[in-house]
């Protein structure tokens, strides 16, 4: 058996997630925890990072580098009171960097909160009844759920979504006792992980649901994947998705996004017992010693889709039923006024790049404070990183829209803006080869030009981009995919499905901002010129051969032009 | 130049005489003074030479005790006071130099008493010298009559309380009946010739009246005085070889690491000491001073304008001066808030010759900056915190550090002079722990501490106190800090910084938190140290440690002021601030 990774030993050896990290938060000379304690803090929500804008200075100045931390809430289904986001706001400013951003997981991260200020951040968060807990780690991330109160089953859609995250959450205490209390509630020695296990998940797990006919989840792209199926103002049953997922790694071609495969349906009754289950097989057999393989989404490619939904049935003891035909039409957000049956309005507020700050002429962190300050609704956060301004009262309507636009919010973003989204890349991810959402917003320039000259100004094309191969914005199942290579280079994937149900092509490598735009000019002008009525764009770069489709993550590699297959 | 008046009123000049002293004085240029005064010193050289009686007459003299008593910051004060001594020395007395930070009211010797006293920051007496103020001040300080007494004032005519420590020196001693020999005399930042003339006429009035015809008369020898180099401290020339700016790109602060090598021998500084910066103005504003005084063109000048005279500072007697130069109404003193000379220029245009606009202009000081580095490092280096500001419509900088930083090139040959600062040393007992508070650039004689305590291997604890606005931008020498507490040098690091969170916290704060800790290390011995800001930094921190001496020993405010009045005296509780 290969060895196991060195993930699993510091896990293994951190007494449920502890380690050293208390010390470290203590050792005021440097901005930085210890090297293994930086693993156990992602299971506490917690992301060691640094400015990298300010990388190059720093030796020259006698100074480490210029260590930073961002916290990720865990907000199943996306819900924030309005006094949860005025604590959020309050925190940005004082303890992190003055912006919010909202992420594709519908949560809320902070951004450049130094060392001193993690324990009174996470108390603050606390304090409103908040937590970090397992936003990121080897664990169940934030559970996503189609934020829209205009469906009908969307709050018992809610309640499942909060119901799964409070299962499957670590039994630990350590984030209590490190962050909040200071000491042990219980001796780490009588503590237990029933589901998780005592080393945790081999990777990541994702658990996404959607209610169609909206996949602003992204149903196909997570470990398990429930689709609504509604009937009578009650949840029916679910579509059971498994083993998709989008990281990959350039140039390692056994690394590879999936799209997840539907493998039956359930009771709502059962929703707990399928979700701890998915995750124990994981845990069982998932593979600890590659953390490149590990997601579920390899283990199924390893053990088969069959021995692997043979297995799950014999842990739950039940068999599934079949799937239920349901139908998607979109992944973005319906942007704007939306008015739910009760008479509620609902306002979909688009947050480019999901970024939320005060800029001259744009007072966007502000504005929404305000907002927050007077609404008697709820905030989600969307899939698409965007904010919904929930039940609002046809009395208060004047009034936000008033705010709105006192704080110079962008009513009327282009139609391929409002279909956008990025990762957060350069200056604080670590993991960025090349800078995504401070690139972006200038790139849509461009294309906006592009496309109103090719008279595409009023159609919805999806576009997304990453600083990196593994996929935060889901860049593998948009229309127009770009994946940082390097500073300023991007790889350009086409082909993903409108709805989200089909992954994207490598179309082409390493192209510069001008290759960019190069590469689709010609693209946009012709589907302008002859695609079919209700055609996307996705399906017509198909039907014209200008990518094959992927019909499975597996084959997401194979079938490029033979041009790109020989580089 | 004026002419001191005081001086030459009690000079052996007659009335007529002095008329034409004063007016040869007063037109005459500062070059033109210093011409003279080597000339008259040759002149008395060679009539020595021809008239060896006059000097034996002095040597046959009995010596007459004299005390010169100073009280110093800056190091200016001591210097003029040892000069004063030499002098002394050379006129027939047996004089005692004292600094007032090693004496009391009642420790005094009796008889003549000479007093240089420096004012420091807005009219406070130097730090050192706090105890014998308090002392002499006091209700029952010690009577004294039967003394003989003269003051020297050193201060700076840009702070409202000019002179201060000079004056209440002056008016307590007569006060407790001692008598005025001599009226007091203030000098402001060029007070070279005004303190030498004064000393010169002070000790004469000192000298015993052995007959009518020798009255007074005391022999200076100027020559020689000029020609023993042991009484300037040693200048030097460094090359600028390294600069770095340490504060981050995004620091709201400006905190340069400069490195100079220097090829003097026998440049031995210890670790506390300072250098001495002469500076250069920048070239912009003296263009912009003698554009607003209508002398462009006048290119003979800027020389002069850029290194020898201060063209920044604005006083209140050069409003009045430049009043009644121009025949124009006096600004209001509340002109003077936040101004500089050449707003005066600006404000109140007026044609100035190259003559009227170098009278108005005091000498350009010297700056002082601690040496961030021990000789075992093998060059000098400084933290320059530079000063860049905006007032009244101008960018204003720091004509030092904004020289240093920004207007001096690597490998250009700058001049220093050596400042010792004997009484910011380490202890001479390598195993006494010491406790280090440096925030800022206060930092900058910590590091030299740190550095020869570590070459010397000393065993002695050491805990510094740093701070600064935000730990990300403003943390200087982060890693070598880092180096130091993991090889243990450094026992223990503390840090304050105030902008990172909402509330504001200061070294002040973490000297509280861990108040039990300092006090087990002040009574173990420790030597507590303060360099850095005076104004609100060592003012908190004195503060903070009469509490914490209160606290710990459960005794009142005045308990621990006698408690920190004694560590002073002990050289427990050191302070370099400015």
């Amino acid at each position: 058996m290969p060895p196991l990774s060195r993930n699993e030993t510091i896990k293994g050896e951190s007494r449920f997630l502890r380690g050293t990290i208390s010390r470290g938060l203590e050792n005021v000379v440097t901005g930085a925890l210890a090297e293994d304690d930086t693993q156990l803090t992602k299971f506490h929500g917690i992301y060691q990072q640094d400015d990298r804008d300010l990388r190059p200075e720093r030796a020259r100045k006698r100074m480490e580098k210029a260590y930073i931390f961002m916290a990720r809430l865990r907000v199943p289904g996306g819900a924030l009171t309005p006094r949860q986001w005025l604590a959020m706001t309050d925190l940005a400013r004082t303890r992190a960097n003055g912006t919010l951003r909202l992420t594709t997981r519908q949560t809320i991260q902070l951004h450049g909160i130094i060392k001193s200020n993690l324990r009174p951040t996470i108390q603050g968060i606390h304090a409103v009844l908040l937590d970090t807990m397992a936003a990121c780690g080897d664990d169940n991330r934030n559970v996503i759920a189609t934020p829209f109160p205009t469906s009908p089953v969307h709050a018992e859609v809610l309640a499942t979504a909060r119901a799964i995250s409070a299962h499957l959450r670590p039994r630990s205490h350590a984030w209590h006792e490190i962050f909040i209390d200071g000491t042990p509630l219980t001796p780490p020695e009588q503590e237990e992980e029933p589901i998780l296990g005592r080393t945790y998940l081999p990777r990541k797990f994702k658990i996404a649901i959607a209610i169609p006919p909206l996949n602003d989840v992204d149903v196909f792209a997570h470990e398990l994947g429930l689709i609504a199926i509604a009937g009578e103002g009650r949840i029916a049953a679910y579509n059971v998705v498994v083993g998709g997922g989008m990281g990959m790694t350039h140039g390692e071609p056994d690394t590879f996004p999936r799209t997840g495969d539907l493998i039956g349906s359930i009771t709502p009754g059962q929703v707990l017992a399928l979700a701890e289950q998915v995750v124990t097989v994981q845990r069982d057999w998932g593979d600890r010693s590659d953390r490149k393989h590990a997601r579920l989404k390899y283990t199924i490619e390893r053990y088969g889709l069959d021995p692997f939904k043979a297995e799950l049935e014999r842990r739950l003891g039940f068999s599934l039923a079949p799937a239920r035909p349901y139908h998607f039409t979109r992944s973005g957000d319906p942007t704007g006024w939306l008015v739910g049956q009760d008479g509620n309005a609902h306002y979909c507020l688009f947050v480019e790049n999901g970024r939320i700050s005060d800029r001259p002429g744009r007072a966007l962190l502000s504005g929404l404070a305000e907002i927050a300050s007077f609404h008697e609704g709820r905030f989600f956060i969307t899939p698409n990183q965007n904010l919904l301004i929930a039940d609002v009262s046809p009395s208060q309507r004047p009034r936000l829209e008033a705010t709105l636009s006192a704080h110079g919010f962008d009513h009327g973003p282009s139609v391929l803006r409002r279909n956008a989204m990025a990762c957060v890349a350069l200056p604080t991810c670590g993991l960025a080869l090349a800078e995504s959402e401070r690139y972006l917003p200038t790139l849509l320039d461009a294309l906006e030009e592009i496309a109103a000259s090719a008279g595409l100004a009023k159609d919805e094309i999806t576009i997304r981009m990453t600083g990196c191969p593994n996929g935060c914005a889901r860049p593998y199942l948009a229309e127009i995919g770009l994946v940082g290579v390097r500073p300023g280079i991007y790889n350009l994937y086409l082909g993903g499905a409108f709805d989200g149900t089909r992954l994207s092509k490598l179309y082409r490598r390493e192209l510069s901002h001008d290759g960019i735009l190069g590469a689709l000019r010609p693209l946009f002008a012709t589907y302008s010129a002859d695609r079919r009525p209700g055609e996307r764009f996705s399906d017509f770069v198909i039907r014209t051969f200008v990518v094959r489709p992927t019909t499975a993550g597996n084959r997401f590699h194979e079938d490029l032009s033979p041009d790109l297959a020989a580089a | 130049m004026t002419p001191p008046p005081n001086v030459l009123r009690a000079s052996p000049f007659a009335e007529d005489q002095l008329q034409l002293i004063e007016r040869l004085l007063r037109e005459a240029s500062p070059e033109q003074v210093q011409w003279l005064s080597g000339y008259l010193a040759g002149f008395q050289a060679a009539s020595r030479a021809k008239e060896p009686a006059a000097s034996a007459a002095v040597a046959a003299r009995p010596r007459v005790p004299l005390t010169i008593l100073y009280a110093s910051e800056s190091g200016n004060g001591e210097a003029l006071a040892r000069a004063a001594r030499k002098e002394a020395q050379r006129s027939g007395f047996a004089p005692t130099l004292l600094d007032m930070a090693d004496t009391a009211p009642e420790r005094l010797p009796p008889g003549d008493l000479v007093v240089i006293a420096s004012t420091w920051g807005e009219g406070d007496p130097p730090q050192r010298a706090e105890p014998f103020m308090a002392a002499l001040l006091a209700p029952g300080a010690p009577r004294q009559e039967g003394r003989r007494f003269a003051v020297l004032a050193l201060g700076d005519r840009a702070y409202a309380n000019f002179c201060a420590t000079g004056r209440m020196l002056d008016s307590r001693l007569a006060e407790l009946g001692a008598e005025r020999i001599a009226p007091l005399e203030e000098c402001d930042l060029d007070y070279a010739a005004a303190a030498r003339a004064w000393t010169t006429a002070t000790l004469a009035a000192f000298a015993p009246r052995e007959s009518a015809t020798e009255a007074a008369v005391i022999r200076v020898d100027f020559s020689r005085a000029a020609a023993e180099p042991d009484e300037s401290p040693p200048r030097f020339e460094a090359e600028l070889t390294e600069r770095q700016l340490l504060s981050s790109s995004r620091s709201s602060s400006e905190v340069w690491h400069l490195e100079l090598t220097h090829e003097t021998r026998d440049l031995a500084w210890e670790p506390g000491d300072s250098v001495a910066f002469a500076p250069r103005n920048d070239p912009a504003l003296v263009s912009a001073v003698l554009e607003a005084a209508g002398l462009v063109g006048e290119d003979p000048l800027r020389p002069a304008l850029a290194d020898r005279y201060d063209i920044t500072t604005l006083t209140a007697p050069q409003l009045s001066a430049y009043a009644a130069l121009t025949a124009t109404p006096p600004l209001p003193p509340s002109f003077l808030e936040g101004r500089q000379l050449i707003d005066l220029l600006e404000a109140a245009p007026a044609r100035l010759t190259p003559g009227e606009l170098t009278g108005l202009l005091r000498p350009l000081p010297p700056r002082l900056y601690s040496v961030a580095s021990a000789p075992e490092a093998g060059a000098i280096h400084l933290l320059v915190s530079a000063v860049r500001w905006q007032s009244h419509g101008h960018a204003r900088n720091g004509v030092a550090s904004v020289d240093l930083v920004a207007r001096r090139n690597a490998g250009e040959r700058l001049l220093f002079t050596l400042r010792p600062n004997p009484h910011f040393r380490l202890p001479a007992d390598p195993g006494c722990p010491i406790i280090m508070i440096g925030p800022g650039t206060g930092l900058a004689p910590f590091r030299a501490f740190l550095q020869r305590r570590e070459a010397a291997g000393a065993g002695g604890k050491n805990w510094l106190f740093f701070g600064a606005r935000n730990f990300t931008h403003d943390f200087l020498y982060q890693l070598e800090i880092q180096d130091w507490l993991s090889s243990g040098v450094l026992t223990r690091a503390s840090l304050a910084f105030s902008r990172d969170q909402p509330e504001k916290i200061y070294v002040q704060h973490r000297m509280w938190e861990a108040r039990e800790e300092l006090w087990r290390w002040l009574e173990d011995g420790a030597v507590l140290y303060v360099c850095g800001d005076a104004k609100a930094m060592a003012r908190d921190v004195h503060a903070t440690l009469l509490s914490i001496i209160s606290d710990a020993t459960r005794c009142d405010a005045e308990g621990a002021a006698v408690w920190l009045r004694s560590a002073i005296a002990d050289g427990r509780y050191k302070r370099d601030v400015y």
